[in-house]
């Protein structure tokens, strides 16, 4: 009778401990008020801290969704192609190329993004060449751009889309391939009659999955934007390691995961949430 | 179950435990538990969320009570030890392939080990880091630690009475050969709690092949010419006191409204277009990379850039108005576990044999000015080292020497600024309110 119970207590605990806990510290801090220098924090049940933080960056805020929206779509058109091939034609060498997406992973975060750095450098390797033969002008620059953040972002949480994208394209039986083509389908309308529609749940799924970590992405503007471009995450991160501004800090989170959860909700709404139960 | 077939309507064709069971709401597994998690989050959210706050700690002002801590009786106390664990900024030391002579020198010579480690990358983050264990008077795990005195973290630290007052009379080198700009400080009289490790300038520095007249004036960082390839720095600190410098206001006497029009015409400068991005300590890799041409740069930073004959264009200047003179300061923290032999590390470094050593390597701002002698003369060990360093650095030790950014004339020292020393963390709190948006503008 308990066993279901007892089951479920090493999963529960740990999301207790480590999620559940954590949160209700973050959503208790954003009702504090915090000194800076001492550490300490008094609860003062100040609500008015949330829609003083948001009129303080709403402008931050929309340029994340901007650029991790924008992010997220360029990874959905890129990862599907790379998706569809490797379930469909990868054959025995499926495991090969799945790694393959995820070598990069291997090099450090940080890292990954400096290394953009130098790709898109006024004079480097790209923009050199074509400085030099005089098809951009002198001052063109995409580092300290928007551009260069979204490229970032994109390159950053590719695996994040192609993978989900890959397991739910996985899934399709391809014997309806085969149903399709009996009743006269072309491979296009098979294409978008029958594959494309089968794979909403896991464009759904990827879509998520790539946009809430890039939303709350702080390193790609710090190292590839310029001065208009802040995402919300570098004034997250400000506040908490160098303004050591706790309270406000936890008072954006709380607001980025607000809006999150009901962009999910109503997203949800919209594909039907029996999607989420399957493909999440 | 019977099939309905109406005929009879007094005859019940469903049984009435079925009819309750497809018509009262169930309360199934999952609904269950997550009712409960609800329920109990509702009843101990209240209770837990008023208990989340954190008891503070009061200003001591560093006080040292009779008897105290750090106070002569207690230093009497302090036996010497074997090794002291010295926390510093990176790249900050004499190092040559991995080996620190200076430190290796000190243990032929007191048998003390040092553990020289390297966390510090920036003031505050290190400040919150080791702020929980002196808040629970707990060590730190650091017998040494460095701070910049243009940070509010020094100030804290010393506010909070969370710094060892050092033991005045076991500082024979420093009286004898600590250099002026930094003996008996603006935020530390008397030397109480820091020895200065390095000093430095944050200044201009711009690509000599690009900018061939750069003037002498801070403007030539709100230069129009320069849209879109200016690096200014993302510090509130540094860049709110090269905004005051611009409009002609010394930072160390500035008032309020000062900051405020010192605030608009840096944000001027962001909305003119002719800031590239405000950068941390990467300033110099776009400096050297050419997207910016002239920068915010620390006088160190360009002096070795220069020594790489790639970068040689790269210059520094420091302007009329001044250059922000900061210093990096050893100190030693609340519960150390080995002050008594912390203090023996902070005075050897006084030495003017040892920091000429360390200087040949570091090229700041040297805080004892007699080791320019040694550098152009050097005797004994430092003679051995310097050789030994010489084919890595690739530089005469003379040029260090002459240098004025290591060893300041005369008009480098006029030409000094100091930073502003808040008064209270409201004054901290309304200069960052108006330098950090800045930076943190969309």
């Amino acid at each position: 009778m308990l066993a279901p119970y007892l089951l479920s207590l090493p999963g529960g605990i740990w999301l207790i401990v480590l999620f559940l806990v954590p949160l209700i510290v973050m959503l208790s801090l954003s009702l504090q008020r915090c000194n800076p220098g001492t550490g300490a924090c008094v609860m003062t049940w100040h609500w008015a801290e949330f829609g003083q933080q948001v009129s303080l960056y709403h402008a931050q805020f929309l340029n994340s969704f901007y650029f991790a929206g924008a992010a997220t779509l360029i990874d959905l058109v890129v990862s599907f192609p790379i998706a569809y091939w490797i379930a469909f034609h990868g054959g025995n060498k499926k495991n090969f190329f799945l790694l393959m997406l995820l070598v990069p992973f291997f090099v450090s975060f940080v890292i990954r993004t400096i290394v953009w750095q130098f790709i898109l450098s006024d004079h480097g390797v790209f923009l050199g060449t074509l400085k030099n033969a005089h098809l951009l002008p002198q001052s063109f620059h995409v580092l300290a751009t928007g551009y260069a953040v979204i490229a970032g972002l994109a390159y950053n949480y590719l695996p994040f889309t192609a993978l989900p994208l890959y397991v739910a394209i996985e899934r399709i039986d391809k014997r309806v391939l085969d149903a399709a083509y009996d009743l006269y389908a072309t491979r296009r309308s098979a294409f978008t009659k029958v594959i494309l529609p089968l794979t909403v749940p896991g464009l759904f799924a990827a879509f998520l999955l790539t946009f809430i970590p890039a939303l709350g992405d702080y390193v790609n503007q710090q190292v590839l934007g310029g001065t208009g471009d802040t995402m919300i995450g570098s004034v997250i991160q400000d506040q908490f390691l160098t303004q050591l501004d706790y309270a406000g800090g936890s008072a954006l989170s709380a607001v980025l995961l607000a809006i999150a959860l009901i962009g999910i909700f109503a997203y949800a709404r919209l594909l039907g949430s029996r999607t989420i139960e399957e493909y999440l | 179950m019977t099939e309905r077939n109406g005929s009879d309507p007094n005859e019940s064709a469903i049984d009435p435990s079925i009819w309750r069971g497809l018509t009262q709401p169930r309360l199934s597994r999952r609904q269950l538990l997550s009712s409960a998690g609800t329920g109990a989050g509702a009843l101990g959210l209240a209770g837990i969320l008023s208990a989340c706050g954190v008891k503070g700690v009061t200003a001591t002002s560093g006080k040292v009570k009779p008897g105290g801590v750090g106070s002569a009786s207690w230093w009497a106390k302090q036996k010497p030890t074997k090794t002291v664990n010295f926390a510093n900024w990176p790249y900050y030391i004499d190092v040559l392939k991995g080996k620190h002579l200076s430190l290796e020198h000190l243990t032929a010579t007191t048998g003390i080990t040092v553990n020289y480690t390297e966390p510090i990358n920036n003031n505050i983050p290190f400040y919150a880091k080791i702020r929980p264990s002196l808040a629970a008077k707990q060590s730190t795990g650091y017998d040494i630690i460095v701070m910049t005195n243009n940070s509010p973290a020094l100030g804290y630290l010393i506010d909070f009475g969370w710094l060892t007052p050092l033991d005045q009379a076991a500082m024979k080198n420093f009286y004898k050969h600590a250099g002026p700009l930094i003996k008996n400080p603006a935020w530390d009289p008397g030397n109480k709690h820091t020895m200065a490790w390095q000093s430095g300038w944050t200044a201009i520095g711009y690509n000599s092949s690009v900018i061939k007249n750069p003037g002498t004036s801070v403007g030539i960082l709100f230069d129009k010419k320069y849209a879109g390839r200016v690096g200014m720095m993302s510090d509130p600190q540094e860049l709110g006191s090269v905004g005051l410098l611009a409009i002609g206001v010394e930072p160390a006497t500035s008032t309020e409204s000062d900051w405020a029009k010192a605030a608009k015409k840096l944000n001027q400068q962001k909305s003119d277009g002719i800031v590239r991005s405000y950068y941390d300590q990467d300033y110099i890799t776009h400096l050297k990379n050419g997207d910016t041409v002239v920068s915010q740069a620390w006088s160190g930073d360009i002096f070795q850039a220069d020594l790489n004959s790639k970068y040689r264009d790269l210059h520094l200047l420091i302007p009329s108005e001044g250059g922000m003179f900061w210093t990096d300061n050893m100190c030693i923290p609340m519960y150390a576990q080995n002050p008594r032999a912390a203090m023996t590390v902070m005075d050897y470094f006084y030495q003017p044999q040892v920091e000429a050593v360390v200087e040949y390597y570091n090229d700041y701002v040297c805080p004892v000015p007699a080791a320019k002698q040694v550098l152009l003369n050097p005797t004994g060990w430092a003679k051995t080292a310097l050789k030994q360093m010489y084919p890595e650095i690739q530089l005469a030790p003379s040029v260090t020497a002459d240098a004025p950014t290591v060893f300041p004339t005369p008009q480098y020292i006029k030409n000094s600024r100091s930073y502003y020393q808040y008064k209270s963390q409201e004054e901290l709190t309304a200069w960052n309110n108006l330098f950090v948006p800045i930076t943190q503008g969309a």
